[in-house]
C-alpha cells in the first residue's frame, strides 16, 4: 500500500489489473514514454471489393476472435443499443469465453450481459458500468475488477498500448459494402461516432455492424474504409427511442435555476467572459440552464464565442446557428437536432475522443476550453469530486469527460444542490475520488459559490454580490452536515471491485465491494 | 384496524402510516426507501422521540422514506399519529 496525491491508499499490485500500479501523483505529473502501439500491416487488393459477411457469427469467425481476447464497443446508441448484446450472445453460442469487454460505456439495456458474466463469457469489464451491471459488480459479482477510464484516458490507453483491442465492433447507423461508416443518417442515426475512431485505428480487427447498408460510397463518411475489415448487416442495431432524445429541456426547478444563475454569474464575472470564449456543459438540468443564462449574457453584451465542445444538444446547435459560436466540436450527439445538424452544417465538426480529450497527443480540445460546467455526486473540502459511486458505495457511473475537461479548462465549475434528498453533496472527504481538487476551481450550490483558495487570481477578479454570494467550501460542508444530521458510514469489504484511473493512466482511487444488506 | 397517513412519496419527503396497536405492545417501526442504510438510526430516533413527546405508547408506524430531513420527518410522524388518535379515518 502507498498513499497517492489525493490521500488514497492504493495497493502496489491489484490482481486482474496491474502488478505494478502507477500511483496518481498530480494532474500533470505522468509523462508518456516510448512509441505508440501499432497493429499488424494488412493489404486489400482490387480483387476484393466487398467486405460484407452474412451474419455476426461469420464476422466473429473471420476476425479470429478467441476466448480470453479483448473486444471493444462504443456507446453512441446509448440506452437504445442492440449491438453489444447481439455480439456477446453470438460469442456465447459459439463457445467463446473469458472475454475482456472494453466499451466506452454501458447502459441499462446491457443488463442482458448479466448472464454472460455469470456464465464466464465475460471475464472483465474495462469501461463504465451503469445501472444493474454496476450493482452486480459492486456486490462482488465479478472475479476481476472493473477498470474505469475517462473519455480521454481511454484513447490514451489504446494508443500507448496499455489496452490492446483484438476486435472492435462498431455500431454503424449507415455503411457501404467496403466499410465506409457514418452515424449521420439511417434509421438508427446517432450523429457523431467520436468515441469510435481510436478503436477503428488501433484494433487488430474492425467489424462494422449496420442496419442501413447503402450503395458505395456511403455519404458523410466518418470512419473510412481504410480502417474497417468486415461489414455485417442486421435488421436493427438499436431502438431510435433510446438512441436520441426528442428535445432537451432546461430545468424549471427554482432551486436548480438559482444554482445555474450563480454559475452563469460566476462565468460572466470571470476574466474569461470575453470575445472568443469557449464553453462546455453537460446535458443535465443545471448545466443546460447555466448555458441558457450565459447565452443571454452573451447576447446582452454582444459577445461571440469561439467553440462549444463535448456532448452536443439542440441548445448548442441553436447557439451555433445564431452566431454565438463559430464552431461546435461534437464527440457525441445527444438529440435529434444535433444529429441533423452534424451533416448539414460544416461548422458542426465531429471529433474523436483522442482529439477531444487524450492527454498524450500533440494537443487535445479540452486544453483550449475557457470554461466547463460539470456535475458531481459529491465534492469535498479539498475540492475532490466523486462522480462514480453512489451514497451506498455502489459503482454506478462512468467518468465521462469529467477529469479531462476539468483538467483542461481555465475555469472548472462544479454545480450541485447542497443536498440531494437528505444526502449531502459537499462532504468532508469524498467516498471515491474521480477528479482531483487541484483542477477544480469553483463549487456552486444554492447556498453560495465556493472558489478554490488555490485560485487567488479568481478570488481577486470576482466581486461578490447578491447574484454571486461567495462562501468557503468548509462553510458549505458544515451547512450540509447540519441539515443532513447523523449518517451511518458506508459498509464495505477489503476486496477491490473497481479501479479508477486518472486520464494519464495512474490510479487515483479504487472502489471496494459493498456489504450486502 | 384503524390507520392514518401523512406525507407523500415525493423526493425529500416521506409517507408515514400509523396503525393502532394493542395496549402494552409498545412502539413498532418499519421503514423502507432510498438511503435507508445511511439514516436508519437517525430516523428511528426522531420517530420514537416524536411519539414519546406526544405521549403515545402503543403504535405501529410504517415509514416510506424518500430523503426527508429531520424537521419534515418529525412533522409527518406527528401528523399521522394525531390523525390516528383524533381523526375519523
Amino acid at each position: 500500500m502507498a498513499v497517492n496525491a489525493v490521500g488514497r491508499d492504493i495497493p502496489s499490485s491489484i490482481p486482474g489489473y496491474k502488478d505494478d500500479v502507477v500511483l496518481f501523483r498530480g494532474a500533470t505529473k505522468r509523462l508518456p514514454k516510448g512509441n505508440r502501439y501499432g497493429k499488424k500491416n494488412r493489404t486489400t487488393f482490387f480483387t476484393k471489393t466487398d467486405k460484407t459477411l452474412p451474419n455476426i457469427k461469420a464476422a466473429i469467425r473471420e476476425s479470429g476472435l478467441q476466448s480470453g481476447m479483448t473486444i471493444s464497443f462504443h456507446h453512441h446508441l446509448r440506452n437504445g443499443d442492440y449491438v453489444v448484446n447481439m455480439v456477446l450472445d453470438a460469442c456465447a453460442e459459439m463457445g467463446i469465453k473469458d472475454l475482456v469487454i472494453f466499451p466506452t460505456a454501458l447502459f441499462g439495456i446491457h443488463k442482458h450481459l448479466t448472464k454472460h458474466i455469470q456464465k464466464g463469457v465475460i471475464r472483465q469489464i474495462q469501461g463504465s458500468v451503469n445501472g444493474p451491471i454496476g450493482q452486480l459488480v459492486s456486490e462482488g459479482g465479478m472475479e476481476l475488477p472493473v477498470v474505469l477510464r475517462s473519455h480521454g484516458g481511454r484513447p490514451r490507453a489504446v494508443i500507448s498500448g496499455d489496452v490492446k483491442i483484438d476486435v472492435a465492433f462498431i455500431a454503424a447507423p449507415t455503411a457501404d459494402k467496403y466499410g465506409n461508416l457514418t452515424g449521420a443518417c439511417g434509421q438508427s442515426a446517432c450523429g457523431s461516432l467520436g468515441y469510435t475512431h481510436t478503436d477503428a485505428d488501433y484494433a487488430e480487427c474492425v467489424v462494422a455492424i449496420t442496419d442501413n447498408l447503402v450503395e458505395y460510397p456511403a455519404p458523410y463518411i466518418q470512419i473510412p474504409q481504410t480502417q474497417v475489415d468486415y461489414v455485417v448487416q442486421v435488421d436493427k442495431i438499436g431502438d431510435p427511442a433510446g438512441i436520441v432524445s426528442g428535445t432537451t429541456r432546461v430545468t424549471r426547478d427554482p432551486m436548480r435555476l438559482l444554482i445555474a444563475r450563480y454559475a452563469a454569474k460566476l462565468i460572466e464575472s470571470s476574466p474569461y467572459f470575453k470575445e472568443g470564449i469557449s464553453f462546455q456543459t453537460g446535458a443535465g438540468g443545471i448545466s443546460l440552464a447555466t448555458a441558457a443564462y450565459v447565452r443571454d449574457a452573451m447576447r446582452k453584451r454582444g459577445i461571440k464565442g469561439s467553440f462549444g465542445l463535448g456532448g452536443i444538444t439542440s441548445f448548442f446547435v441553436d447557439m451555433l446557428e445564431e452566431g454565438l459560436f463559430k464552431q461546435i466540436m461534437d464527440v457525441q450527439s445527444f438529440d435529434l437536432a444535433a444529429v441533423e445538424s452534424i451533416s448539414r452544417n460544416a461548422a458542426h465538426v465531429e471529433i474523436s475522443a483522442d482529439w477531444y480529450a487524450n492527454p498524450w497527443n500533440a494537443g487535445c480540445m479540452v486544453n483550449m476550453l475557457d470554461t466547463v460546467v460539470l456535475g458531481a455526486t459529491e465534492v469535498d473540502r479539498n475540492f475532490n469530486v466523486n462522480v462514480n459511486t453512489e451514497s451506498d458505495g455502489a459503482l454506478l457511473h462512468g467518468i465521462g469527460g469529467h477529469q479531462d475537461t476539468a483538467s483542461g479548462a481555465k475555469l472548472t465549475i462544479i454545480t450541485t444542490p447542497l443536498l440531494r434528498g437528505r444526502l449531502p453533496s459537499v462532504v468532508d472527504s469524498v467516498y471515491t475520488v474521480t477528479t482531483p481538487g487541484e483542477v477544480v476551481d469553483a463549487v456552486v450550490t444554492e447556498f453560495g459559490v465556493a472558489i478554490n483558495p488555490k485560485r487567488q487570481d479568481l478570488l481577486d477578479a470576482i466581486k461578490p454580490s447578491k447574484d454571486l454570494p461567495l462562501v468557503t467550501i468548509d462553510e458549505l460542508a458544515e451547512k450540509a452536515k447540519k441539515i443532513a444530521g447523523e449518517m451511518a458510514p458506508i459498509e464495505y469489504t477489503d476486496r477491490i471491485i473497481g479501479v479508477i484511473e486518472y486520464r494519464d493512466g495512474s490510479v487515483i482511487d479504487v472502489v471496494r465491494q459493498i456489504k450486502k444488506k | 384496524m384503524k390507520t392514518a397517513q401523512a406525507g407523500t412519496l415525493e423526493s425529500m419527503d416521506c409517507l408515514v402510516t400509523a396503525s393502532e396497536a394493542e395496549k402494552g405492545k409498545g412502539i413498532f417501526i418499519t421503514m423502507e426507501g432510498s438511503n435507508i442504510a445511511r439514516f436508519r438510526d437517525s430516523i428511528l430516533k426522531t420517530a420514537k422521540t416524536t411519539l414519546q413527546e406526544m405521549g403515545i405508547k402503543d403504535v405501529i408506524l410504517s415509514i416510506q422514506y424518500n430523503g426527508a430531513n429531520d424537521i419534515v420527518l418529525k412533522a409527518r410522524v406527528e401528523a399521522a399519529a394525531k390523525a390516528l388518535i383524533g381523526g375519523d379515518n
